[in-house]
């Protein structure tokens, strides 16, 4: 029943669609909360076309199917443009947008529960906006936003499934390239699925022991609510 | 050279805030109010002055004090910091600020940082200063207002006094030419107002140039050269504290401190 995991070339599949899903979500979460940020602080602080502007954006990514995003990332504008991308780059690119569609919102919440005293007191020292933002604002929002992220994580390594169904070797399109051989299909399915689990809550256990060590001393649940 | 460390010329501010209208329990509807906070008021001080502003809550002293350090902007007027006009178009805002000390009611520490990180952020992020020389400047400023026990506390470790008296040392620690005080004591308990009292004393007796808006009629007495009675967005009446304490020349102004001094000698 699980003999294709002794299979060499199946072990190779599976390496290599981890190693795919593992590096898409990781880039991808991490432009998506440069990219967040620099959205949360534009509707923050931007004038109105400005925001106008985020909240488009914020809705066709949050709006639309990332099935659809995909799809027209990797195979229509690139043939439109006569472009020739790497596809796992076009695909890292689409999953960085369409997360800081989402983490947008939660670093603009978080911000905004510090924003009001600590930016005044930031300029009282002298400090510029842009100086108050990098060393007191976001690195106490950071820490805020760091369970949301650890869920924009689960959630987008999930999404990356789709991958698989566009072409690419994910671990996803691994599994369907090892059905391609004639195996049973349920322990292939039950195989990739223990290993999302496995990263997955590793990653996430992982997290939660940067959010306890980050907490500020001295507050205790204040900060979250 | 100019005359006055700082100066306000004809300052006026008007704010909206949204207040809830009383009406049908389902449809309370926001409705914008208009608050005048300051109307032109102006102010003098000199180096070495410690003046004193009072008067009913509400009545706009905070905001005034805020204008000062263009923490909010004036509608209208001007403010002086030396021979710099902050209300002039293109002013480097930020660079005054950094000339201005300001210590705020709710003291507003930086949440995430040390005593010591509240106290050097600026004087390494806007006076540039080496490492070394930030944390001794730093640690010295603490030191004057005697929290070194608490350096390396964060402020959710400390009491308000000392949290407050970080706050001060966060303010003088660059040399200001000034410092803006807005009640400082005001949202500490009434034990620990003592310890934030006493570092102010100390301050006014190097002859630091404050601001200060307080209730503390004991160490307005004491120190304040001038005091300024702040009633609806105006100055209603300046004096030194003899005037005030013996006999002010309006009745709002008479009234205020009989209430205080009565409020005063009951506690």
């Amino acid at each position: 029943m699980l003999e294709f995991l002794f299979n060499p070339m199946h072990q190779g599949w599976i390496v290599q669609g981890l190693f795919l899903t593992v590096e898409i979500t990781l880039f991808g979460v991490l432009l998506g909360l440069g990219l967040g940020t620099l959205l949360a602080i534009g509707d923050i602080y931007g004038k109105k076309p400005v925001k106008a502007a985020i909240a488009v954006y914020v809705e066709i990514f949050r709006g639309s199917p990332l099935f659809v995003q995909l799809f027209l990332a990797v195979y229509t504008v690139p043939t439109i443009l006569n472009l020739q991308i790497d596809h796992a780059i076009l695909a890292f690119l689409v999953f960085g947008l369409n997360s800081a569609g989402y983490q947008k919102g939660y670093v603009k919440g978080a911000m905004e529960t510090i924003l009001d005293d600590q930016m005044q007191a930031g300029l009282s020292t002298g400090m510029s906006k842009i100086q108050t933002l990098r060393y007191v604002i976001l690195p106490q929002a950071y820490r805020i936003v760091i369970p949301s992220w650890t869920n924009e994580f689960c959630s987008l390594t999930k999404s990356t499934a789709t991958l698989g169904y566009l072409g690419f070797m994910d671990l996803v399109g691994a599994g369907l390239a090892i059905k391609g051989s004639n195996y049973e299909i349920l322990p292939v399915w039950i195989v990739i699925g223990a290993i999302y689990f496995v990263w997955i809550t590793g990653f996430a256990k992982i997290m939660d022991v940067i959010y306890e060590k980050k907490r500020i001393p001295g507050v205790e649940l204040a900060m979250q609510s | 050279m100019a005359d006055f460390v700082m100066e306000a010329r004809n300052v006026y501010k008007t704010y909206s805030i949204k207040k809830i209208k009383k009406g049908d329990a389902a449809c309370n509807v926001p409705v914008k109010h208009q608050v005048e906070a300051v109307k032109n008021v102006s102010l003098q001080i000199r180096k070495g002055d410690i003046k004193l502003i009072f008067g009913p809550s509400g009545s706009g002293k905070s905001t005034f004090l805020r204008c000062m350090a263009m923490l909010d902007i004036p509608d209208k007027g001007e403010i002086y910091l030396g021979d710099e006009c902050l209300t002039a178009p293109g002013a480097d805002l930020n660079k005054a600020r950094a000339r201005i000390g300001f210590v705020f009611q709710h003291i507003y520490l930086f949440r995430h940082l040390t005593a010591l990180g509240n106290v050097e952020l600026a004087l390494r992020q806007v006076l540039k200063l080496p490492k070394e020389e930030a944390r001794k400047r730093a640690l010295d400023a603490l030191n004057e207002v005697k929290v070194s026990d608490c350096i390396n506390k964060y402020p959710a470790q400390m009491s308000g006094g000392q949290a407050q008296r970080v706050g001060i040392a966060r303010a003088i620690a660059r040399n200001p030419d000034i410092i803006l005080l807005d009640e400082p004591t005001s949202a500490l308990d009434p034990e620990l107002t003592g310890e934030v009292i006493d570092t102010l004393r100390d301050l006014a007796k190097e002859g630091t140039t404050m601001l200060i808006v307080s209730h503390e009629m004991p160490f307005a007495r004491e120190v304040a050269e001038e005091m300024i009675f702040y009633d609806e967005g105006k100055v209603v009446e300046t004096g030194p504290p003899s005037l005030f304490f013996n006999a002010p020349n309006t009745d709002r102004a008479k009234q205020f401190m009989t209430r205080i001094i009565n409020r005063t000698t009951r506690e």
